[in-house]
């Protein structure tokens, strides 16, 4: 039998003596596509970052092509051919894409011409169409993926690691990006990647492997799994159902009108859109990538300006409002949960605590902290929305996806807002997760708030609104009542 | 000072005040086509005003009709000049006229001395009159749109008595509820719903001319006489586009909001915005529209109902609840139509 590109034996790693994983034995194969699958926490991440040198396991042994080896950093582990491509990507903004290909290979005196038609011949031969000049700065996020790849096999990787490579990408971008494992598969790379996307993993992985609770609870060649045997070996349980299905199948009535949008524009991205939002109603707006939603809220939540010139009308509460900046929006009971957590959802350096109180200042001015009082704080609302962390002053950074989630709601809750808006409120985030910010989600609505949840996901949109809004080409063209509507014609409106 | 030089500052960024914008018909005001799939009760020409006393009653150009126990129209008096509203009650009737109101209490007939009656309802004994302008005749309602009029004012008659001002200043009140709070006013120039004494709406920034207000259960109707539009609203700040307007160009085909469907092509609003291959588009920004809305106790918005661009049933000026189904007045569809089945 051929050897195992690496081979985990009895991998341990501990953090304060609380174990990520636990006596894991993980195989990756040359040339395969291997799907991790897990609740957040499951220990997804910290397995990949064994395997790549990032953490050292505090137990077992790793080998690779037979051969036990010790990755004292990410350098041994690109040396053996073991490469990740992380979410939140590594390039260096303000530098070009080929000087972020050769970064750390450069010479003495580089020729930058001789680096650029390098790196535009090394592009061309992965089929990328990405110009080597730009600053990476100015790319997407699917181009700056691929320079991401493109960086790790110029450095001959056989092993590719992804953390949730899809997240940020359009279906578009989607399709080349699995054209492109299939690519990768192909010339014989191995490729591991973490998802939430389930359908992801059972599409183009030939193994999957699911995680729970830092161990490994089945691998198995993904024609034997199906969508519900991946939840239910990952929870333990069905949460399908119990996800994406309206189980009482009332809608709540509307209350107050809260919100009304007329005429809004915003360049070419929002263009005369008009829209209402009603207190004790979640009013969910699906739309593709570009449809305008988001420019819409951050409009709305003065994260973004309207128009200078017939830029529009935005009411709350009957009353025109214009906001410059986030603050005064927040002031009136505004409050906008970003679909980029990591950029602009919280500080990651700083603890749950600090980033809850940050809110709590915003809200009420400043004042002198008191440290007993951002502890009651946060304890208060870890218990409230069930954040978990191996450690009460953990930083977010070091938060799953789902609780750094469930940070930033509760940073936005904190401010006793009226008007909340989600934005993607469950991207990047497991199964599990998902349960609790849509009971949250569903909660504040109950308690008479007016809630706004824009997403791109059909069956969260259907099960969590009272209201459907079609957003397409900058402009709401649609609704429905949820009971009136079905993926198919939601999906028709937004693209006709 | 600081007024003023925010007015020009809006004015010139077309912001707050001087925003050109609509509010959107979402939420309870989705459009549908319930007020076109509503059955048709009865054919008369511009239906204006309804009234449920011991009889239900009809009013269109200068005859009141009342409805036989079939639901068909029979003609009840006959006047020499246009009806402009109704009110009964048990068998008392109101009927108002371009210059006064005329209560009609069986074979007795008593003139009420109140120009441009609107819309008019009973308080117990005491007669509730809105009257729209104190200068243009119910008729000339676009022209007092046109004039950004305000010069409305709320009557009340007390038998044996002269008519009492309740309020004035009002920009075209026409529309009345009687609640156990007060009396609430509908000023359809101001797109909003007041109650008598109280500084802030009960319903503001409708997406429609309001009309008038009639009691259901647990709730009030209200009827939308035409759409808002983003055109008219911009013609409006144009005031001596306004001017010329009228001076110049018939009525009918003002830029203006309007109680039917266009029949002609010298009206406004006939090109690609609001045909395609001929047809009538369901979303149109026309002119004139048909909307029915049931409110709650608390005058918020519940359920609408549509007739859409491409529909006939436009004008809705009048409707009223009769527990098992509700009777709708349409004036530009000449038509009086029943909801039942689908009410809330």
């Amino acid at each position: 039998m051929t050897e195992p590109l690496v081979r985990l034996t009895k991998v341990t790693k501990e953090y304060f003596g609380v174990p990520a994983i636990r006596a894991v034995d993980f195989t990756v194969l040359a040339g395969e596509v291997h799907a991790l699958v897990g609740e957040n926490g499951a220990g997804k991440s910290t397995l990949t970052k064994v395997m790549v040198g990032i953490t050292a396991p505090t137990s077992g042994t790793i080998a690779v092509d037979g051969t036990t080896v010790n990755l004292r950093s990410p350098a041994d582990a690109l040396s053996l051919g073991l490469a990740m491509v992380f979410q939140e990507t590594s390039l260096v903004p303000s530098m070009t894409v080929a000087q972020n290909l050769y970064l750390g290979q450069e010479h003495f005196f580089t020729r930058l011409r001789g680096m650029y038609i390098a790196a535009q011949q090394f592009l061309q031969s992965l089929n990328f169409n990405v110009d080597p000049m730009t600053p990476v700065a100015g790319l997407g996020a699917a181009q700056k993926q691929m320079v991401e790849i493109a960086r790790a096999v110029l450095r001959k990787a056989r092993l590719i690691i992804f953390d949730e490579p899809t997240a940020a990408l359009t279906p578009e971008e989607k399709h080349y990006f699995f054209a492109l494992i299939d690519r990768l598969k192909t010339s014989g790379v191995a490729v591991v990647f973490i998802s939430h996307a389930i359908e992801e993993a059972l599409q183009i992985a030939d193994r999957i492997t699911v995680l729970r609770d830092g161990e490994i609870v089945t691998t198995d060649a993904a024609s034997s799994f199906d969508r519900a045997s991946v939840i239910r070996a990952m929870v333990g349980r069905t949460l399908s159902d119990e996800l994406y299905t309206r189980k009482d199948g009332q809608t709540r009535p509307p209350q107050d009108l809260v919100l009304s949008v007329q005429n809004l524009s915003m360049g070419s991205m929002v263009r005369n859109t008009s829209f209402s939002v009603y207190a004790g109603q979640v009013t969910g707006i699906f739309g593709l990538i570009g449809s305008g939603r988001t420019e819409t809220a951050k409009v709305v939540a003065g994260v973004l300006k309207r128009n200078l010139f017939h830029g529009g009308k935005v009411s709350l509460f009957a009353r025109a409002v214009r906001y410059r900046m986030p603050r005064q929006a927040m002031l009136d009971g505004v409050v906008y949960v970003t679909e980029d957590r990591k950029i602009e959802g919280f500080f990651e350096g700083m603890s749950i605590a600090e980033n809850i109180f940050a809110g709590y200042l915003t809200a009420r001015g400043p004042r002198i902290v008191s440290p007993t009082q951002m502890r009651d704080l946060a304890s208060t609302w870890r218990d409230k929305l069930n954040i978990r962390a191996i450690d009460p002053g953990a930083r977010v950074v070091e938060l799953s996806g789902g609780n750094q989630q469930k940070v930033v709601v509760a940073k936005s809750l904190v401010q006793r807002p009226k008007l909340v808006i989600f934005d993607e409120p469950t991207r990047g985030v497991d199964v599990g997760a998902i349960a609790e910010i849509h009971t949250i989600i569903k909660g504040l609505a109950d308690d008479g708030l007016a809630v706004m949840v824009i997403s791109s996901y059909l069956p969260e949109v259907l099960n969590l609104s009272d209201r459907i809004l079609v957003a397409r080409q900058g402009r709401i063209v649609e609704e429905f009542a949820p009971h009136d509507a079905t993926e198919e014609t939601i999906m028709y409106a937004a693209v006709h | 000072m600081i007024t003023w030089l925010r007015t020009r500052i809006d004015s010139f960024l077309g912001q707050g005040d001087a925003a050109v914008t609509v509010p959107p018909m979402d939420g309870a005001l989705s459009p549908n086509t319930r007020l076109d799939r509503a059955d048709l009760i009865a054919q008369i020409p511009t239906p204006n005003d309804l009234a449920q006393g011991d009889a239900t009653y009809v009013s269109s150009g200068n005859t009141v009709y009342r409805l036989n126990p079939a639901g068909a129209p029979e003609p009840f008096r006959h006047f020499a000049e246009p009806v402009t509203s109704l009110a009964a009650h048990g068998d008392q009737l109101a009927v108002g006229q371009p210059q006064h109101i005329l209560l009609i209490h069986g074979s007795t007939q008593t003139t009420v001395p109140v120009q441009c009656p609107t819309a008019l309802a009973f308080m117990g004994d005491t007669l509730i009159a809105t009257q729209g302008s104190s200068t243009n005749a119910p008729a000339q309602w676009k022209h007092d749109l046109m004039q950004r009029g305000s010069s409305g004012a709320v009557w009340q008659v007390t038998p044996g008595s002269p008519p009492k001002p309740l309020a004035t200043g009002l920009a075209w009140p026409n529309g009345i509820a009687i609640t156990p709070d007060g009396i609430v006013i509908v000023e359809s120039w101001r797109h909003r719903l007041i109650r008598l004494g109280q500084p802030n709406a009960v319903l503001a920034d409708l997406p429609g001319y309001p009309a008038r207000l009639s009691p259901a259960q647990n709730g009030w109707w209200l009827c939308i006489f035409a759409p808002r539009g983003q055109l008219v609203e911009f013609v409006l700040r144009e005031r001596r586009y306004c001017t010329r307007m009228m001076a110049e160009i018939d009525p009918d085909n003002w830029l203006a909001p309007a109680l039917s469907p266009p029949k002609s092509f010298l009206e406004p609003m006939m090109g690609g915005a609001l045909r395609t291959h001929g047809f009538v588009k369901p979303w149109a920004p026309s002119n004139s529209y048909g909307l029915l809305v049931r409110l709650d106790a608390r005058f918020r918005p519940v359920r609408s109902y549509h007739s859409r661009a491409d529909g006939t049933r436009h004008g809705i000026t009048a409707a009223v609840d009769l527990g098992t189904h509700v009777l709708v007045a349409s004036h530009g569809g000449n038509a009086i139509l029943s909801l039942e089945g689908d009410l809330p």
